[in-house]
C-alpha cells in the first residue's frame, strides 16, 4: 500500500476519533486537528517512512486528549449539581432546625423527601434550562416561572389552593402546569415562543380561579391573582430577552 | 508574588505555546513546529495537547483564532491561524520573569550547571 493510501485511510480513522470531543470542541478544532494529523503524516512519511507507530503514539495521545476534556465538562457540570444539592440541603435545614425548637412545625420523613425532589428539581431545571442562554433577561425569567412553578405545587401539597389540600379541584392546577410545560416544548425553549407559553400559563391560572369560583368553592382570586402576574412577569422577561436577541 | 495571582503559572504546554506565537501568528501544525524548533527537539507535543490547550488558551483570553488564510509554504487548504492577545503577552512575561527569579536564585546559591550539585 503507497503512503498515499495509508494517509488518506489513517486520516479517515482519525477523523472518527475526533467526533468523540463535545460538539463544540469538534466544530471549533475539528477541522484543525485533521490537518495538523494529516501534515504530521505527510511529514514523517517524506522523512522516515515508517508510520505505524507514529499513528499509535498520536492516536493514545489524541484520546488522551477527549478523555481529559470530557473529565473537564463533568467537573463543571457537576459543579453546579453540588451547588443545587447543597442549597437543596441547606434550605431543609429549616424546617429540621424548627421541628426542634417548636411543636407547630411536624414534618415526616416523606415530607423532606418530596419537598427535596421540589427543591432540587427546581434547581436542576432552573440550571438546564437557563443556561442554554446566556442573556440576563432570559435567565431571570426562567428563575421567575421556576419559582411560581415551585411555590404552586408547594402551596397546594401543604394548604391547597381551593378549600384545602384535599380537595380535588386543587387537581386543576396540574393543567395550569401542563400549559407551561406544553408550550416551553412547543417553543423549543426560544424566549419569543415561551413569552407566548407563559401568558397562556397566566390566563389558565386565572381560569382555574373562575371555574373554582363558578362551582361556588372557595378560591383565592387574590392569590390566583399574584400567580398570574408571576408567570406575565417571566412572560415579560421573555419577551424582552427576545428582543435583545438572546441566542 | 504579586503577579502570581494575577498570572498563576502557566504549564509547559501553554507557556511554549505562547512562546511560538510571541513572534507571529501560526496555524496548528505551524505552532507545533515552531515548539519543536524551539525546544531543540525536546518538546514534542501531538495534536490532543495542542488543541486542549489551545481551546484552553482561548478560553482564558491568551489567544484568539485570527482570519482563516492559505499557508504560503504549504500551497494548501485554508487554515487557522491563532494569534496571541495582549493579556497573552502579559501571562508569558510573568512566566518569563518567574524563570528569571528562579535562575537567579540558583546563581545566589551558586548551583554549578554541569553537575546540577551545590558547590560548598
Amino acid at each position: 500500500m503507497s503512503h498515499e493510501q495509508s494517509i488518506a485511510r489513517y486520516r479517515n480513522v482519525y477523523a472518527k476519533l475526533v467526533r468523540l470531543h463535545s460538539k463544540p470542541f469538534y466544530e471549533r478544532f475539528g477541522e484543525g486537528m485533521e490537518q495538523t494529523f494529516s501534515d504530521l503524516l505527510q511529514e514523517r512519511a517524506e522523512k522516515e517512512g515508517g508510520l505505524f507507530s507514529f499513528v499509535l503514539w498520536i492516536f493514545v495521545e489524541t484520546s488522551a486528549g477527549i478523555i481529559r476534556e470530557k473529565f473537564t465538562l463533568l467537573t463543571k457540570q457537576n459543579k453546579n449539581f453540588i451547588r443545587i444539592a447543597l442549597a437543596t440541603a441547606f434550605l431543609l435545614l429549616v424546617p429540621l432546625i424548627a421541628m426542634q425548637v417548636t411543636d407547630e412545625v411536624r414534618w415526616s420523613p416523606f415530607d423532606f423527601v418530596v419537598a427535596a425532589a421540589l427543591l432540587f428539581g427546581t434547581g436542576l431545571t432552573y440550571e438546564l434550562v437557563a443556561r442554554r442562554m446566556g442573556s440576563i433577561a432570559y435567565r431571570a425569567a426562567v428563575g421567575v416561572a421556576v419559582a411560581a412553578a415551585l411555590l404552586l405545587v408547594w402551596i397546594n401539597l401543604a394548604v391547597g389552593i381551593i378549600g384545602d389540600e384535599g380537595n380535588p379541584a386543587n387537581l386543576m392546577y396540574i393543567g395550569v402546569l401542563a400549559v407551561g410545560i406544553i408550550g416551553a416544548v412547543i417553543a423549543r425553549l426560544q424566549p419569543q415562543g415561551m413569552a407566548r407559553a407563559l401568558l397562556a400559563t397566566a390566563l389558565a391560572q386565572m381560569l382555574v380561579a373562575m371555574i373554582a369560583k363558578a362551582a361556588g368553592m372557595e378560591s383565592m382570586f387574590i392569590l390566583n391573582g399574584c400567580f398570574a402576574a408571576l408567570w406575565v412577569g417571566s412572560a415579560l422577561l421573555f419577551r424582552r430577552a427576545s428582543v435583545t436577541g438572546a441566542k | 508574588m504579586a503577579t502570581d495571582r494575577i498570572h498563576p503559572p502557566l504549564t509547559p504546554a501553554v507557556l511554549h505555546i505562547l512562546l511560538a506565537l510571541s513572534t507571529k501568528e501560526r496555524h496548528g501544525y505551524g505552532i507545533m513546529k515552531q515548539v519543536e524548533a524551539d525546544s531543540q527537539g525536546k518538546v514534542n507535543m501531538g495534536p490532543g495537547t495542542l488543541y486542549g490547550s489551545l481551546s484552553r488558551m482561548i478560553e482564558a483570553g491568551f489567544i484568539r483564532e485570527s482570519d482563516k488564510k492559505t499557508d504560503p509554504e504549504m500551497d494548501d487548504e485554508r487554515r487557522v491561524y491563532y494569534r496571541i492577545t495582549g493579556l497573552g503577552q502579559k501571562a508569558l512575561a510573568a512566566e518569563l520573569q518567574r524563570y528569571r527569579e528562579v535562575v537567579a536564585v540558583a546563581r545566589r546559591k551558586t548551583l554549578s550547571w554541569n553537575t546540577y550539585s551545590y558547590v560548598p
